[in-house]
């Protein structure tokens, strides 16, 4: 990456490794996320990828590593992760709404407790958000009684009512319906197109290569390659990931 | 009709001469009260050693590594938790009762706190077990969603997880409750009226088992069936606001 862009998140030499050292999810990645950068993760399952976006905001403890994220290293001891996580919204496959909650309030809770919003700013605000995403009128229903696509696109909303820098999504639209993967895509474009900066785990290979900025493959706990997305798609270099795309496209 | 006649006179000696009925009704108030104020320490204490156990469990790992004080502190609370669950179940609520009224708290005169106390103790560690339960049914997804917003462990819980598990105990929870009630009626042990307790003098009062006996046990049956319909309501109530 240039040198003039401002790195956002830096991983260093992450491992996580199970049973002691008997299992190795991740074995060493390093890499450098710049401001607005959109990034999407792709590899084999197993390979790491997910535990990789999971250490970002240390929901997983790595084993060993460093992760600086806006130049502090929040992977070492006495860091008070919570004021970090509310800066890095995280979207996940199975949406973890609150079920006990409407949408507006899964949207207002952590704006209204954590950044001591007034519920109305909230309301605001996350009323804006679900007009943005096409869910206005769903604002009094609670999460059972929308379809999953409608679930992951409050989900996101909900995460960018944190007005977070950074937002990493953890196979967002593998667990929907396939006609319900193109409006959550949708969203996540458009996101990107405002500048957000955005670290994604998927299988959509399309979005991918529409929209991603660097496309990274991930196998076996490492980093294999890495570049733009046509040079993934169109010359990939190490078999592995040759491999995969045949299986997959 | 000399059935009748006599059954008669038997409901009149029991319950009408000298105002009988009365302590019957004093009875009832007290076990009510008695019951009240220990399911709400009861849940008190389950919230806590329910939260305590959990984290301990899910966490543990994370704390060891980190090491220091917090783990220590974790693990002190976990055993003492366990200890008093074993004890507490381990042991007749009645004897109990006794060892708080004879033993322990032998300067308080008001046998009815002392009662309370000690069944408020005990159903704790039922309800904590009841709790700790619903936590763990909990998708994992749930904290996580609550921690990757910035909430910390124990906001996670406060906003997140436990107004879940309320929702999802509550039949659970009611059970025990009604257990409680009728758990009570050993409180004669110790010298308070209940219900129970008021029945039991009017026999020994008038000679006559039959009468204040059944009596005893249809207001508890009563008071049993009403809980019973409220908290199908509540439940209801509380179905309804997710769908």
């Amino acid at each position: 990456m240039s040198d003039n862009k401002e790195c956002i998140i830096k991983a260093v030499g992450l491992k996580k490794y199970y049973k002691g050292g008997e299992i190795k999810a991740l074995d060493g990645v390093s890499l450098e996320i710049d401001k607005g950068e959109v990034v999407v993760i792709i590899g084999p399952s197993g390979s790491g990828k997910s535990t990789f976006l999971r250490s970002l905001n240390l929901l997983e403890i790595p084993t060993d590593g460093s992760i600086f994220f806006d130049g502090v290293d929040i992977a070492a001891k006495h860091v008070d992760i919570n004021k970090h996580r509310q800066k890095m919204g995280m979207v996940f496959q199975h949406f973890n709404l609150f079920p006990h909650m409407t949408v507006l309030q899964n949207m207002t809770l952590a704006p209204v407790k954590l950044l001591k919003k007034t519920p109305e700013e909230a309301e605001t605000k996350a009323l804006e958000f679900l007009r943005k995403v096409g869910l206005y009128d769903r604002a009094q229903a609670y999460p059972s009684q929308l379809s999953g696509g409608q679930k992951q696109r409050i989900a996101i909303v909900r995460a960018l009512c944190m007005e977070p820098e950074v937002m990493l999504f953890d196979e967002p639209t593998s667990a929907l319906d396939p006609e319900l993967v193109g409006e959550v895509l949708d969203v996540m474009k458009n996101l990107a197109s405002t500048g957000m900066t955005m670290v994604c785990v998927t299988h959509e290979m399309g979005f991918a290569r529409e929209v991603a900025d660097r496309v990274i493959f991930m196998c076996d706990g490492v980093i294999v390659e890495q570049g733009t997305p046509e040079k993934i798609f169109t010359a990939p270099e190490n078999p592995r990931l040759r491999q995969f795309l045949q299986s997959i496209l | 009709m000399g059935f009748f006649n006599s059954l008669k006179d038997e409901f009149v000696l029991n319950f009408i001469e000298k105002g009988r009925w009365k302590s019957l009704f004093k009875g009832l108030g007290n076990t009510l009260l008695i019951t009240l104020f220990a399911v709400i320490i009861g849940i008190a204490i389950g919230i806590i050693i329910a939260v305590i156990r959990t984290t301990y469990d899910k966490n543990a790992e994370t704390l060891k590594k980190n090491g220091g004080v917090k783990y220590r502190i974790m693990k002190v609370l976990n055993t003492l938790c366990n200890l008093y669950l074993t004890v507490v179940r381990g042991t007749p609520v009645v004897v109990q009762l006794m060892i708080f009224y004879f033993v322990i708290f032998t300067f308080v005169d008001n046998g009815l706190i002392i009662a309370i106390l000690a069944f408020g103790l005990n159903s704790g560690a039922y309800v904590a077990e009841i709790f700790r339960g619903g936590i763990m049914s909990i998708d994992n997804g749930q904290f996580e969603a609550g921690r990757s917003l910035g909430f910390n462990y124990f906001q996670t819980m406060r906003y997140i997880v436990i107004p879940q598990v309320i929702k999802n105990v509550l039949p659970t929870l009611c059970n025990e409750f009604i257990v409680l009630l009728k758990e009570t009626s050993v409180a004669g042990y110790v010298g308070i009226a209940d219900l129970t307790k008021a029945g039991d003098l009017i026999r020994g009062a008038t000679f006559s088992a039959f009468m204040p006996l059944i009596a005893v046990a249809l207001i508890y049956l009563t008071v049993v069936v009403i809980l019973t319909k409220l908290v199908k309501k509540l439940e209801m109530r509380l179905r309804r606001d997710e769908r």
